[in-house]
């Protein structure tokens, strides 16, 4: 989980035994066990993945509970009967699909978006020198730990619209309203239930879970920022603000850019809250693919064309880190020009 | 460092405490709802214990005492797929990462080097699961892995594998050599030197990767779905269960989720420091 955006050629730093014959085996063998557990379970599935994605591969014939399957119809492979394309020609016309696509890069560009802002503030002030500070920072780190369904739960549980307290308050402010307005003020935001709404919950809950994740991150490196620089600069006559936007902001820019990245391509996966918040609606409003493939893999038992979802969320992916590569790189390079 | 005016001082200390509120109400609300009863869930909102709503354990012992077997083997399960994976994942990632750091590799084929392995291999950690869980629900149900400890396992030993690669080999670049020279002088064997000298060097960078190893297995949820249906169940996919026939019993499901927040919490609270080392891996040296 390095610095992506900045990865260097053969670094100075790596030290180099020189090889003797012995050697040359264990240098096998060090590596070869990862290497051969990823090609068999990450590129592997993934080539079977594009494979299946061109079949019209069903559930009952790859479960093959009627009747016996050969090798290849239970493994979606090599029966050329099944062979199609349809799947991808279904694609730009499925509007559940694109629903589903807009709904993820929503999430990825407003959701890292706020989580990056509040982090950033958050780790600003746990940057300070004051009394509590470990206890601070101890309290903010909470909410990661929780596991993901269970903060879906609990957002739900915040967010109902009768029986949490956030609907209570918003009852009692109402009421507390009504008198001094003169009229009948009711305060009710459907929360989970309305279409344009729910997504920013799913983003809220998201972000209370992740937020932490950005603080901790940034607040690192704002730690290992020295003193000195921003003392020189106070001698200068610098503000506050000018500090922050000449020093603390430029320095964490490469930890900006990886963080941002990380949380973005977490946030591509994103599924279980939905899951258990909203399950994908209202409608499909909050709909993300992650849960579309698995959605059209269990309830629909249509194989190929959730290899094709979960194929086209890859590129999705890949589009999005290579903009983002690029884009940081150009970022980076102009600052360090100035 | 500059005095802060009192103002300022206040300002900060009230923001603080209004996020570290925001942080721990739901954790306050789970712990409360889990010694309600139905009813005090329900209608409207109830805050205080003995205040406004009579606290119950009779929760806790539902899933505590009669439900036991279930609670203890979905809880096992998790535990199992979460550990044996975090061993899988330490062990090979640590052989990869050390590999990588000491020795020069040149794939000829395709014309790679140490660099451009370490940054396939970190690529396959932004493999979204989804692309690849269809392969994975054929090939298990093809060998029967389907509701096995087995299949939990492998996938998600795959898929901490790139991260555990990473940080172990930033971290093997960061020990001096030295001492495995002299080692080696001495006439121990290239894996005497890795499993005697290196291993135990390394304590700070294996807790790292064994503590993420372990929680993202913990956490997971898309794939314990998809390869799992009654037997290897793990919490995360029993939890997400929970809404089933009589809406959500929140009762259960806030007891749950604090029964499976508790490992994590622990590990976080103690082991703070080394979550704080794998999250900024790398990052802040770039």
């Amino acid at each position: 989980m390095g610095n992506l955006a900045d990865l260097k050629p053969l670094s100075k730093e790596n030290q180099t035994i020189l090889e003797s014959g012995e050697d040359r085996l264990f240098k096998r063998l060090f590596l070869s066990p990862a290497v051969i557990i990823l090609l068999i379970l990450s590129i592997l599935p993934l080539l079977w993945s594009l494979g299946v994605s061109i079949t019209t591969c069903q559930r009952t014939a790859a479960q093959g509970v009627q009747a016996a399957p050969s090798l290849g119809s239970a493994l979606c492979l090599g029966n050329p009967a099944d062979l199609s394309l349809a799947n991808y020609a279904r694609v730009p016309t499925d509007s559940r699909l694109l629903n589903a696509a807009k709904n993820t890069l929503f999430y990825v560009v407003a959701g890292v978006a706020l989580q990056y802002v509040i982090g950033f503030g958050l780790a600003l002030m746990l940057n300070q020198d004051f009394r509590g500070q470990r206890f601070y920072r101890i309290i903010f780190l909470l909410p990661m730990m929780l596991t993901p369904v269970a903060t879906g739960y609990v957002g739900r549980m915040m967010f109902d619209s009768g029986i949490s307290p956030l609907a209570q308050l918003q009852r009692t402010i109402g009421t507390f309203l009504t008198p001094i307005v003169g009229q009948k003020v009711t305060i009710s935001i459907p929360w989970l239930t309305d279409t344009s709404t729910a997504p920013w919950t799913i983003i809220l809950l998201d972000s209370w879970q992740w937020i932490p994740f950005m603080t901790l991150l940034l607040l690192a490196g704002m730690q290992s920022i020295p003193e000195e620089i921003y003392e020189a600069a106070r001698v200068d006559g610098a503000t506050r603000f000018r500090l922050l936007r000449s020093i603390t902001f430029p320095i964490l820019l490469p930890i900006s850019l990886t963080a941002i990245l990380i949380r973005s391509l977490e946030m591509f996966k994103i599924v279980d809250v939905i899951n258990v918040v909203t399950g994908g609606g209202p409608g499909s409003a909050t709909e993300s693919l992650v849960m579309y493939v698995f959605d059209t893999a269990l309830s629909y038992g249509n194989y190929g064309y959730a290899a094709a979802i979960g194929l086209v969320l890859l590129i999705l992916v890949i589009v999005f880190a290579t903009l983002f590569l690029a884009f940081s790189r150009r970022l980076t390079r102009r600052q360090l020009g100035t | 460092m500059k005095k802060r005016s009192l103002g300022t001082n206040i300002m900060l200390y009230t923001l603080l405490t209004i996020w570290a509120f925001i942080c721990l109400f739901p954790f306050y609300w789970m712990i409360t709802t889990s010694f309600k009863r139905p009813l005090d869930v329900n209608r409207v909102p109830r805050y205080i214990p003995f205040v406004d709503y009579q606290p119950t354990t009779d929760h806790w012992k539902f899933l505590l005492v009669d439900e036991q077997a279930k609670t203890v083997r979905y809880f096992r399960n998790s535990l199992i797929a979460g550990l044996t994976s975090c061993v899988f994942s330490v062990i090979l990632g640590s052989m990869a990462g050390y590999g990588l750091s000491r020795f020069r590799y040149y794939w000829s084929r395709l014309g790679w080097r140490n660099d451009n392995i370490a940054f396939w291999i970190i690529s396959q950690r932004f493999l979204p699961p989804a692309a690849v869980v269809i392969p994975f629900l054929l090939f298990f149900n093809f060998l029967r892995l389907i509701d096995t400890h087995v299949g939990l396992i492998l996938a998600y030993t795959a898929f901490n594998i790139p991260f555990s690669v990473w940080i172990m080999r930033d971290f093997f670049n960061s020990l001096p050599i030295d001492l495995e020279e002299s080692a080696r002088v001495d006439g121990a064997t290239r894996w005497q030197t890795f499993a005697r000298i290196v291993i135990p060097l390394s304590t700070p960078g294996l807790v790292t990767v064994a503590l993420f190893s372990f929680i993202f297995a913990w956490n997971e949820y898309l794939f314990a779905l998809m390869l799992t249906n009654f037997e290897a169940i793990t919490m995360p996919v029993y939890l997400a269960g929970m809404k089933s026939t009589k809406g959500i019993e929140w009762w259960y499901m806030s007891a749950l989720s604090l029964i499976m927040v508790t490992p994590v919490m622990l590990i976080g609270l103690f082991l703070q420091r080394y979550i704080v080392r794998g999250l900024a891996a790398g990052a802040l040296k770039g």
